[in-house]
């Protein structure tokens, strides 16, 4: 940890600043949600690190996706992760995000948690234990260090990709599209083709 | 005249330091009370440079104005408190003015929230506002019993006098004031108990829900300054103020830890339940110290 290092300090305040106050979002979207209380709390006390919990997107900057994600918690999500100021970063937390986990052939589930949001690292487990919490979070600080915590550029650069991703799970999105997609949503288009033929 | 000028400058900045200052320590007392390690005494400088970085969303020109509003308003009435010796406007003013511009700081929050139509907010600003109303009843009857007993609305007159004479809540008339103020503190800063209006597990943080970004940076540095405030003026008022800053610091900072040991043990009241409180035990001991300075003075 080189918190108390200045000169790091004069060189890149905003990495600095980024990496030691991460503030993640209270947003309980799944199972793993129970390894958090320990982890905020006495037993591992994550706020010798910095990282606590907020209650509200706007002053987050960290968002831990606990566990299995299901059709109607994406959409929330989404406008969780859409809430909030860049930079952020996103974690997915057990192995439900990352492939669907236990649920593979549920068809209510999100697989592929990173087709709809950018997310900037992965806890493998089911359920990781609390420390895995803080090894991502320090893995996350040797990212933000080599900017290679980018995945909010990335939602910004590819956003068409993801609002398209995004229609095909949810059907047509009642919210307007956070940055400019050059064209419209997907469902459109389809009609489009289906009014042409 | 320049050693006016740079008070005025001076004295600001002194005020966000030890404010800031004390939400790190009170993060680290915190911390410590629940058997955690706790995070650095730095922990809300690094959040305020983090803040400041990120980006953020205006949701309208009150939304800005509102904040600035209740961020000159907190500055204006540290210019008015004496930090030791240190005191711009001491001839001017006193605790009328005080009692004044210490509302700009909810009113402006009030304002700046209003803007951003999150129905968090307005449940925020309103307990918000009832709890001003809880403690603004025995607020102005202990300034009341301290500007009969002393004959003056002057904050530095009192000081002085009290340098003389004795801490004024060691003298009998004004220990229950003294009491009094002590015990709505918590109140008059937002902590617990009286945190309803901030409740983050309740509201989501009531009338910052919509703040980040640099808006969240100002409302945690106006917190600060608040948290100043509200301190200087019952060390200044009933602990004799001091003749130098760092005796100020240090009386301070007794008073502070005290409240942080109530803020750690105590769980949140209900809106009703703390202007109920407000307005029995610190009322009632603010009343009978006033009719007793009464008594005494005529």
């Amino acid at each position: 940890m080189d918190r108390n290092q200045i000169a790091k300090w004069l060189e890149a305040p905003a990495k600095m600043a980024n990496k030691y106050s991460l503030h993640a979002v209270y947003f309980c979207t799944g199972c793993g949600i129970i390894e958090v209380p320990p982890v905020i709390t006495s037993r591992w006390d994550a706020e010798r690190f910095g990282v606590i919990p907020v209650a509200t997107p706007r002053q987050a900057n960290l968002f831990l996706i606990t566990g299995y994600v299901s059709v109607k918690t994406l959409r929330a999500i989404i406008r969780t992760y859409e809430q909030m100021y860049e930079p952020k970063y996103t974690v997915g937390f057990g192995s439900c995000p990352i492939n669907g986990g236990m649920y593979w052939d549920s068809y209510n589930t999100i697989k592929h948690l990173d087709k709809y949001i950018p997310i900037d690292g992965w806890i493998a487990g089911c359920m990781p234990r609390p420390e895995a919490i803080f090894i991502a979070v320090t893995h996350l600080w040797t990212l933000i260090d080599k900017d290679m915590a980018n995945g909010y550029t990335r939602y910004r650069e590819s956003y068409r990709f993801y609002r398209r991703n995004q229609e095909m799970a949810l059907g047509k999105l009642e919210w307007p599209p956070l940055f400019a997609t050059g064209n419209k949503s997907v469902i459109d288009e389809r009609q489009a083709v289906r009014s042409q033929q | 005249m320049v050693t006016k000028v740079m008070q005025m400058i001076l004295s600001p900045v002194l005020a966000l330091v030890v404010g800031v200052f004390f939400l790190g320590l009170a993060r680290k007392i915190m911390a410590r009370i629940q058997w955690r390690y706790g995070p650095p005494l730095i922990q809300p400088v690094i959040d305020i440079i983090r803040l400041f970085y990120q980006k953020s969303v205006s949701h309208g020109r009150m939304f800005d104005l509102g904040i600035i509003l209740s961020l000159a308003g907190s500055i204006v009435v540290v210019l008015f408190l004496p930090f030791g010796r240190i005191c711009p406007l001491a001839g001017s003013g006193g605790l009328l003015v005080i009692l004044y511009v210490m509302l700009f700081a909810p009113l402006g929050i009030a304002l700046s929230g209003g803007q951003g139509a999150n129905p968090n907010i307005s449940i925020g600003i309103s307990r918000k506002l009832i709890l001003g109303l809880g403690y603004e009843v025995p607020l102005l009857l202990v300034l009341l019993a301290a500007m009969t007993h002393y004959k003056t609305i002057s904050i530095v007159e009192m000081v002085s006098v009290q340098q003389n004479a004795g801490w004024s809540i060691t003298s009998w008339p004004l220990l229950l004031s003294g009491v009094s103020y002590f015990l709505i503190l918590p109140a008059i800063l937002g902590i617990r108990p009286f945190d309803v209006s901030s409740a983050p597990q309740e509201i989501s943080s009531g009338p910052m829900v919509e703040y980040g970004g640099k808006y969240l940076a100002l409302a945690t540095i106006e917190h600060a300054l608040v948290l100043f405030i509200s301190i200087a003026l019952f060390v200044n008022l009933f602990l004799g103020g001091a003749a130098n800053p760092i005796i100020f610091f240090v009386k301070m900072l007794v008073v502070f830890v005290l409240g942080v040991c109530v803020n750690a043990v105590f769980p949140r009241f209900r809106i009703e339940q703390a202007v109920k409180y407000l307005w029995k035990w610190p009322t009632l001991l603010a009343f009978v110290g006033l009719v007793i300075t009464l008594a005494i003075r005529s």
